[in-house]
């Protein structure tokens, strides 16, 4: 398979899980999206194995390393200060053995994990999801300037 | 490059000598036409195993294509 034919297939395949996402969305199903993204990322593994040109060496590999080092180092603070305010909102309520359901409501209000608060907590994780891909992009371009990926000399196509 | 050592190569004047395109020598080596190209301009410096290759490709010792400006 040649390197452009992969990338096109990358394409198709990306729009393909956005066509998926929004039929799993009029469904009222997530399983179609969720099996799909699956095999979409397998059927790309597969298909990066079976490209005959040389699209990844040590320089981009070296790149890959260190944009994913940066973002995790940006992503553990982010992290950990998101959990910080949790654990303060959590230290905030009365501590001690949590009292036997149903228990006192002021203590632990049983609206408390209904299926809203779990689709506001998706939503949470998906936006910390897009930050850290966002950094991962940020840093990759910064560390492909760096090391040359976008030069261009006399033999450039 | 990295470590601010400066690294510099002879890559292209052997390419020249050859007559061979960074395409055909990436193809060679096993790397990149962009890695060839970002050795050449001093933008990444290659692992030892990738500087071997190149050397021998060329049929010269590693020194003769590589350059280590030891800072006095």
């Amino acid at each position: 398979m040649k390197r452009n034919t992969f990338y096109l297939l990358a394409g198709i395949v990306a729009l393909a899980e956005v066509g998926i996402f929004w039929l799993s969305v009029s469904l009222e199903n997530p399983i179609p999206i969720q099996v799909a993204f699956v095999l979409g990322v397998i059927l790309l593994y597969l298909a990066r194995r079976r490209v005959e040109e040389t699209i990844e060496d040590e320089r981009t590999a070296m790149i890959t390393q260190k944009a994913a080092l940066r973002t995790l180092e940006v992503s553990w603070v982010i992290f950990f200060v998101l959990s910080l305010g949790s654990a303060v909102i959590a230290f905030s309520r009365p501590l001690g053995l949590r009292p036997p359901r149903p228990g006192p409501e002021e203590v632990f209000p049983t609206e408390a994990l209904e299926l809203p608060v779990f689709g506001g907590f998706a939503i949470f994780q998906m936006t910390l999801l897009c930050l850290m891909i966002f950094l991962y992009v940020g840093f990759r371009v910064y560390y492909a300037r760096k090391y040359g990926e976008w030069d261009t000399d006399e033999e450039q196509d | 490059m990295e470590n601010g050592i400066p690294m510099k190569n002879r890559i292209k004047v052997y390419r020249a000598m050859h007559n061979l395109t960074q395409e055909a020598l990436a193809n060679a080596v096993g790397v990149t036409r962009q890695t060839i190209l970002a050795i050449e301009k001093g933008k990444y410096d290659p692992s030892l195993e990738l500087a071997f290759k190149i050397a021998r490709y060329f049929g010269a010792p590693i020194e003769e294509i590589f350059l280590y400006d030891e800072p006095v």
